[in-house]
Parts: C-alpha cells; sequence; structure tokens
C-alpha cells in the first residue's frame, strides 16, 4: 500500500499540490494538438488534431485511425514518451505535460495512467510470468495471485514460465494487456491493442479490460484502424 | 515493497570478469600506494622531531664557508664579513647571529707536571649570550693571569676514548675542571704564560672558549695576522631543520656541521619521496575511478534498452538510480578496507622489523590514515551514484 510519505517523495508534482489531490480525478485534455511533421492542413480533416478536447475518467473514447493519421504517435504523446508536438496536453487541466520531470512521468505512469503499446514492449529475456511480477511489484492494486488468473483467463496460463521472446506475438500482446491492468489508473490508453488477436481471444481480453476499467472508473481511449463492434464506446473521433 | 532483485538481472554486467577485476586491483593499489605514503609521512615526522639540544626553545648551529679550489688560498674569501653577519640577521628564520673570534697569535696548552704533554691549541670566544653553560667565574680582566676556559664536552670524550692508547689515564669532568694548565701565548716577539683553568663544559659549542675580553686584548697584543673577519658564526635560531634557512646556506654556500641541519635534509628528501609517492597514488586512485565509471557506462548502455522500458512502465529514475549504484558500494567499501589492512600490515612490519620497534613511531596506523580512507570511500560512493543518475536521466 502506497503511504503518503513515499507518494511525495516520488513525485517532484505532487509536491506542488497537497497529497490529497493524488486521489482526485484526473482530466485529460488536449488543446491544438498537432506532431511537427504533419502540416497545418491536417488540423482542418482531423477530428482530433488541432482541437480542444477533454476526456473524464469513467468515458469510453474510440479514435478511428487509419494508417499514417499519426495513431501510435498520438498514443505516445499522451503517455509522455514524445513531445515533438505543438500544442499542449493536460492531466490535470492546468500544468502542460511538457514541463514534467521525468519524477513526475514516473508517478503518473505508476499511478494514474497505463497503457498497452502497439509494439508491446515486454522484456525479451524474462518470463512472461517475471515480466508481469515487475511491473506487479511497482504498485500492486490486485494481490499477486491475479496474474496467474489473468493469464489463465486469456489462455497464457502454460505460457507463464517461458521467456517472451520465445512466445507468439498474439500471446506477447496479451501478456502486455495483462501488465497494463495490474496497476491503479483512471486512464487505459490502447494502441491497437488486438492486432495479432483472432476475434475470440480478442473479445476475452475486451471484457477483462472493460472490467478492470469499471472496478476504477477508469477512462479508456482506444485508439485502432477500424470501428471495433464489441468497444462500448461513448465518445467516437476520427484521427 | 519494491524490490530491485527482480530488477538485477536486468543489468547487463558483462561476461568479461577479468577486466572487471583488473579496475577492481588497480583501485586497491592506487589506495594502498596513498594510505601508505600517508602512513611514512607521519611516520618521518614522528622519528625526525627529536629532543634536540636547545636552549629556551631555540636551535644554535655554527656555519663557516664551503673552502673551494677556487676560494682556497684566498682567505678573505672564506671568511665572513660584517656585511654577511648583518645579511643573516635579517633573515626571519634567523634569531641571532654571532661571530666567533679566534685567536690570532701562537696559544700552547700545558699541563704541566700532572698530565705531560704539550700543544698547540686554538681558543675562540663569542658573547656569552650563545653560551649554554657562563658559570660566575668566567671573566677576565686585564693584568689577570687567571684564565677561565669553557671546553667542548666532544673533548673530553675524545680524550677519554684515546687515553688509554697513549698510555694516560681517562679523566672525568670533574677531574678535568681541577686540572690547572699553563697557556703560553706568543707573538710579535714577546711572550707570556697564564693559568687556565676549565671552568664548564659546553654542549653546544665545539671548541674552547675563553673570555671575549681575554682574546680581544691577547689578539691585540700578541696578534700577528691582521683581522679579516670571522671564520665562524653562530646562528640562533627557532628550527634547524626550517627548509628555508637550509636552502639559504646552500645557496651562500654555508657549510654546517651540525647533525641537526644533516638530520633535517635527510627529512626533506624523505618527505619528498613519500610525497611523490603519494600524489602518484592519487593519480592511481583517480585512474582507477575513471576506469569504474566506464565500466558503469559501459553496463547502463548495455543495458539501456531494459532500463528505459522499466522507465516507461513508471519505474522512478530516481530510485533506479539509487538502487543500481547502491551495487558497487560494497565493492568501494571492501577495496579501501583492503587496502587499510594491507596498510596497517605494512606499518607494524615496518615499526617492528625495520625500527626495533622504537618508542618514536607507533604499530597502530595514524587517524589522518583511517580518516582518509573514509574519506575515499564516501567521495567513491558519491560520485558513483552521481554518474548513475546522470546516465539514468539521460535514457530518459
Amino acid at each position: 500500500m502506497l503511504s503518503a510519505v513515499e507518494a511525495s517523495h516520488s513525485c517532484a508534482f505532487i509536491s506542488l499540490r497537497s497529497n490529497f489531490e493524488f486521489w482526485i480525478l484526473m482530466q485529460l485534455s488536449i488543446n491544438n494538438l498537432l506532431p511537427t511533421y504533419f502540416p497545418d492542413t491536417r488540423k482542418q480533416t482531423s477530428e482530433v488534431w488541432g482541437k480542444e478536447l477533454s476526456f473524464s475518467p469513467g468515458e469510453m473514447v474510440k479514435i478511428v485511425a487509419p494508417s499514417g493519421s499519426g495513431k501510435t504517435s498520438l498514443m505516445h504523446f499522451l503517455y509522455g514518451l514524445r513531445s515533438d508536438y505543438n500544442g499542449e496536453i493536460g492531466y490535470d487541466g492546468k500544468l502542460s505535460i511538457k514541463t514534467f520531470t521525468a519524477e513526475n512521468f514516473a508517478a503518473q505512469r505508476k499511478e494514474r495512467v497505463s497503457i498497452v503499446l502497439q509494439d508491446m514492449r515486454l522484456l525479451p529475456e524474462q518470463t512472461v510470468y517475471e515480466n508481469l511480477y515487475i511491473k506487479h511489484q511497482l504498485q500492486p492494486y490486485h494481490p499477486v495471485e491475479k496474474i496467474k488468473e489473468m493469464a489463465e483467463r486469456l489462455g497464457i496460463g502454460s505460457k507463464l514460465n517461458s521467456k517472451c521472446r520465445t512466445c507468439s506475438y498474439g500471446e506477447q500482446q496479451r501478456v502486455a494487456i495483462i501488465r497494463a491492468l495490474l496497476q491503479p489508473f483512471q486512464f487505459l490508453l490502447l494502441d491497437e491493442p488486438f492486432s495479432h488477436l483472432d476475434n475470440n481471444n480478442s473479445m476475452k481480453a475486451m471484457d477483462l479490460m472493460l472490467e478492470e476499467a469499471k472496478i476504477r472508473g477508469a477512462a479508456i481511449i482506444f485508439a485502432d484502424l477500424e470501428r471495433i463492434d464489441y468497444f462500448p464506446f461513448t465518445k467516437l473521433y476520427h484521427l | 515493497m519494491l524490490s530491485f532483485k527482480p530488477i538485477k538481472p536486468l543489468l547487463q554486467t558483462g561476461t568479461n570478469a577479468a577486466s572487471r577485476w583488473f579496475s577492481y586491483i588497480g583501485l586497491g593499489i592506487g589506495v594502498l600506494l596513498l594510505l601508505a605514503s600517508v602512513q611514512m609521512f607521519v611516520n618521518i615526522q614522528q622519528l625526525m622531531k627529536e629532543g634536540s639540544i636547545r636552549k629556551n626553545g631555540f636551535d644554535f648551529i655554527s656555519i663557516t664557508k664551503k673552502v673551494t679550489n677556487e676560494t682556497m688560498g684566498q682567505p678573505e674569501k672564506n671568511v665572513f664579513s660584517d656585511k654577511d653577519v648583518e645579511e643573516l640577521k635579517s633573515k626571519p628564520f634567523v634569531t641571532d647571529v654571532a661571530p666567533l673570534q679566534s685567536n690570532l697569535f701562537r696559544v700552547q696548552l700545558s699541563a704541566g707536571n700532572i698530565l705531560p704533554f704539550k700543544t698547540d691549541l686554538f681558543v675562540e670566544s663569542i658573547e656569552d649570550e650563545f653560551l649554554d653553560t657562563v658559570p660566575p667565574t668566567f671573566h677576565w680582566v686585564e693584568g689577570q693571569l687567571k684564565v677561565p676556559i669553557i671546553v667542548s664536552s666532544d673533548y673530553l670524550e675524545m680524550f677519554n676514548v684515546f687515553a688509554p692508547s697513549q698510555g694516560m689515564s681517562q679523566v672525568s669532568k670533574e677531574t678535568a675542571m681541577n686540572i690547572p694548565v699553563v697557556l703560553s701565548v706568543s707573538g710579535k716577539g714577546q711572550k707570556m704564560d697564564l693559568y687556565g683553568s676549565v671552568v664548564a663544559f659546553s654542549d653546544r659549542l665545539n671548541t674552547v672558549i675563553v673570555p671575549k675580553s681575554f682574546l680581544d686584548w691577547a689578539n691585540k697584543a700578541y696578534g700577528e695576522t691582521p683581522t679579516q673577519g670571522y671564520s665562524r658564526l653562530y646562528i640562533k635560531t627557532t628550527d634547524a631543520n626550517n627548509p628555508e634557512l637550509l636552502s639559504f646556506l646552500d645557496q651562500k654556500s654555508y657549510v654546517t656541521n651540525r647533525d641537526k641541519t644533516k638530520m633535517g635534509r635527510t627529512k626533506q628528501v624523505m618527505e619528498g619521496i613519500f610525497t611523490g609517492l603519494g600524489v602518484f597514488g592519487l593519480l592511481v586512485v583517480v585512474m582507477a575511478l575513471m576506469l569504474f565509471s566506464f565500466y558503469l557506462q559501459l553496463v547502463i548502455a548495455r543495458s539501456k534498452e531494459n532500463l528505459q522500458l522499466l522507465l516507461l512502465i513508471g519505474y522512478s529514475p530516481l530510485w533506479l538510480s539509487k538502487n543500481v549504484s547502491r551495487r558497487f558500494i560494497p565493492v568501494y567499501v571492501s577495496i579501501v578496507l583492503v587496502a587499510l589492512a594491507l596498510t596497517q600490515v605494512m606499518q607494524w612490519a615496518f615499526h617492528h622489523f625495520a625500527m626495533y620497534d622504537r618508542e618514536e613511531l607507533k604499530t597502530p596506523v595514524h587517524w589522518s590514515v583511517v580518516a582518509l580512507a573514509v574519506i575515499l570511500i564516501v567521495l567513491s560512493i558519491i560520485t558513483n551514484y552521481r554518474l548513475v543518475k546522470r546516465l539514468l536521466y539521460k535514457l530518459f
């Protein structure tokens, strides 16, 4: 369980406010956002680029993004992996995340924002279980037994002791999904999370993610090439 | 609780254990050199600090001018002029200067019937202030037939060493002071006999001292060689080992025959050697630490992707820096402690075998050596941490 002292130590951003606000609901907002390598004309044809949008926990946001529209870039910007954009992104409306330090981001990623990346990014030489445990021990939202439970639910229970590089892409993707669900979050960012899964496995994974978001009261921002019918979105945007 | 254990295997330390051990050994040697040099420096200070023959905290040394092939035969070049005396007096490391006046006439010493010998003698005089013992009998006025003499205790010692081989009996200080001697002075075609007796022995002045009033009178009355200057000077100084004093004397080619300054020069040389060794040791330490930092950079570069991934999923760069650098602390501590232990062993061996357990030295290492070891440990930990932190933040 995170102590108030630990929270204030690990997040310089928090030192700007009181510890209690950490549990306050986030607002994810974007304003006039555009990658530096996109021409301004994109703003006219997009429902996201160059617009002022705001997302609150609990919302289900679907972003339809054909190839080349900057889908992965958008996810990377939102998560703070890259900053080659113009415009602003705010986690709580006031500060642009461009001002965040490495420590600020670490704190946010530990407790408030989670992501499933298109290229998965697992530790290749560690086992599935180790990959998940390393994420879990950072901020345990569930008891450690939940790891096995989720793995079995998504059909990779037998792969727990296998090194990730020996797993298929579909298996790796499911590992990445479970990893994202082991922490507390108010926003779950998804970048083509089912690209290597068949329909059956996709639906199972979607069910799990919706459950986990619901118990946290969290929002999901789902970016994909097309609409996904089994994602009950409350907002729909075309990138 | 957040543990570093599952993270450890993510750091690729590389399979080359040999190069790692090389840097450990290198650091160990550097630290050992540094600590041992400091300890030897301390040893020198303790050994060379002697209970010197000092009066009221001053050292007295005599100096003459060095007789070289060039100056030989030119007496005026080998004596001190009044100007030389003034120059010496002006130096900050010289408290006072007193010239020794020597006899310019012929004087012979005989012991009458008691000790059958007669010898030519040299006598000198100096201001009373410079004498270490001045008995109340040490004065002379014109017309007085008795001349008090102060003799160097070294001479008595020497006499007692050689007396048996000459068929003479050894003499104690008290006996020597009771032997009446005859001083025969001659010059300018005149001669005169006076009675002399030893009234004191000097530990400081290695000569035969007569009252200044007597020598001045006798030089005037019987002196054949003209007064030219002083062949010897006595310097009163606070520290005969003062390097400034020694280099000044060297510069002017003044020679002193006191062991004290010889010791001072030896001390200078030894201090120089160990300072050089210490500096060398410091350089080795610096190089070894640089090697360590290269090694660290290599580890982090090799583990770059893993570390970036950890940062991506929310691990704190600060926490990672602390834990990664913490891995190296035991290494640094062990190396320095081993070097410290070896220094202690060397000190014990030096004290016991080379110095025969002399009291001036202590067997345990000096506190400054231990303090230095601690400083080295702290320094290496801090620089290590800062380097790791900088590298990790760059990954972000």
